[in-house]
């Protein structure tokens, strides 16, 4: 009942919402205007540039956060006592609140106070202005979701690998493999399932980056970090437009499809 | 992987020893660890003010998170209950259509559910952060999932003994569910907890705000005063990472086999 209500009910309307106009500041009424939003989106500069915004992030955070989340289950499988205390550490990030998070890292990065110009300072280096700079804002916030979101992917990479029989590697090793041709060729085939959800996954996460921008830069500097969700927060919330922010929902869905259709294609064609 | 570990950890641990330093020593730390171990901080978070009720978010954050946990939980077996017990026709395909669901990401959700909203007059309420919170998909199938895998003899048995539909669920499906339920409800307190787009968007006075957009939209007028914001940060987060603690073991295995169903 309560999913009729509240996702079957929403998606239809968001549908319907995408083609009409609903200003809540003006005083025109709710009225259908076909695929203006569409084409208006297309056009839109803000709409282009948080499209590029989004995309580096992925580009960005999804190698880094696969690589590094595999690197650390490796590390914790090769641990012989204390890996369940690690583990519980690494995934701890992960309970805090983005809201937290985001205010434990700005003060970090702060230009003046913060813990890094803190130490460059000791080390005689100008202070950056981490989360102020165009170029440094979305690297840095790149690290601190890296921080925050690690530890569920690794848990569950850690796991896949304790799947993988002992036996295999025992053959291997018998016939004179080295630890690298055991990783290329037994680890990596065997957890290629679950290193594809991984994939799959955290860029479903990265397209929908959202807490961090608003909590640590809302944006800026000069739009360097406004991702989609932010503009449609900022188009539905700030501005009140909420037919074209349904519109721009939908060109992120329909991007986040286009993107791990495509991911997956590749993945699968290539380990299969 | 120590050296990771500490990683991981010392931000945590600098935003604590830093919510006890005084404010004095915040802006010119000579060490990690306070030399005066101060609950300055701590005091001028918890006082009440119109601006910053943080008891009353506290409160706010407690009563929502608890309420969807309950709510998503008996929702959410019910309708796993009907779709894996009871033969209704379609119900594998109701059951496909909830999963499909979760595969939309929830902001295309934020925009329709907020006009609703609005037109229920619950905006600004709690019932905006609790009821659409229970249509959530994953509980559904997740529980789906194990009530399949329990055998239905012993629930024939109690039909047959004459006990009613709702004795049987409530009597021996949910006992029974106890490990499934318990790792939902965790999760869903987690999530509730932890929801930001939702009360920021949703809610309108600053009395009836949850905690993390309370204290995100308090700190960013208390910029640069660390010291309280870090101490609001920490009353914020110590429930969750006392539940962390308590259900780590749970939290974890559940975790891990979130990526090996597929």
């Amino acid at each position: 009942m309560s999913f009729l209500v509240f996702i079957v009910c929403p998606i239809l309307f968001a549908a319907a919402l995408a083609f009409t106009q609903l200003d809540l500041t003006s005083r025109e009424h709710l009225h259908f205007v076909g695929l203006d939003n569409f084409r208006e989106a297309l056009k839109d500069p803000y709409f282009i540039q948080a499209t590029k915004v989004t995309c580096v992030y992925a580009i960005m955070i999804v190698p880094a956060f696969v690589v590094l989340s595999f690197g650390l289950a490796l590390g914790l499988q090769a641990m012989t006592f204390g890996r369940n205390a690690v583990r519980g550490l690494i995934f701890l990030p992960g309970m805090f609140n983005v809201v937290v998070a985001s205010i434990i890292w700005r003060w970090f990065y702060d230009g003046e106070f913060g813990f890094f110009n803190y130490l460059l300072k000791r080390v005689g280096i100008m202070p950056i202005h981490w989360l102020g700079e165009k170029t440094l804002a979305l690297p840095s916030i790149v690290v601190m979701s890296l921080w925050w979101g690690l530890g569920g992917a690794t848990i569950i990479l850690l796991a896949a690998l304790q799947q993988i029989p002992t036996h295999l590697y025992e053959a291997a090793m018998i016939d004179g493999a080295t630890s690298r041709r055991l990783l290329t060729n037994i680890t990596i085939p065997q957890m290629r399932h679950v290193l594809l959800f991984i994939v799959v996954t955290s860029t479903i996460g990265a397209f929908q980056v959202f807490g961090q921008t608003f909590m640590m830069t809302n944006g800026g500097p000069d739009r360097s970090t406004t991702g989609l969700v932010q503009l449609i927060y900022d188009t539905a919330f700030n501005k009140y437009r909420l037919g074209y922010a349904a519109a721009l929902s939908w060109l992120l869905f329909a991007m986040i499809l286009v993107v791990i259709i495509v991911q997956a294609l590749l993945l699968r064609r290539s380990i299969d | 992987m120590l050296a990771v570990a500490v990683v991981f950890l010392s931000p945590a641990v600098l935003m604590v020893f830093t919510a006890f330093k005084s404010p004095d020593e915040v802006l010119n730390p000579s060490s990690a660890i306070p030399h005066h171990w101060t609950l300055e901080n701590f005091a001028r978070t918890l006082k009440y003010s119109e601006e910053a009720p943080f008891a009353q978010w506290l409160l706010n954050s407690m009563l929502i998170s608890t309420s969807v946990t309950f709510l998503v939980l008996f929702v959410s077996s019910l309708t796993a209950f009907a779709i894996a017990r009871l033969k209704i026709k379609g119900s594998g395909k109701i059951l496909a259509v909830i999963v499909a669901s979760m595969m939309i990401p929830g902001q295309l959700f934020l925009i329709p559910v907020y006009l609703m909203l609005g037109w229920f007059h619950w905006l600004d309420t709690p019932l905006a952060l609790i009821v659409p919170a229970t249509a959530g998909g994953f509980g559904v199938f997740m529980l789906t999932q194990f009530m399949r895998s329990i055998p239905p003899s012993l629930e024939e048995a109690a039909l047959i003994d004459g006990c009613s539909l709702w004795g049987v669920y409530s009597q021996i499906c949910l006992p029974l569910c106890t490990p499934a339920l318990a790792t939902l409800g965790i999760f869903t307190f987690i999530g509730s907890w932890n929801d930001f787009l939702g009360p920021l968007v949703f809610m309108d006075s600053v009395r009836n705000y949850t905690l993390p957009v309370g204290i995100a939209l308090y700190q960013s007028s208390y910029f640069t005063e660390y010291g309280k914001t870090l101490a609001t940060s920490v009353l914020g987060t110590a429930p969750l990472v006392i539940v962390y603690c308590i259900f780590q073991k749970r939290i974890i295995s559940s975790m891990a086999t979130t990526g090996l169903k597929d």
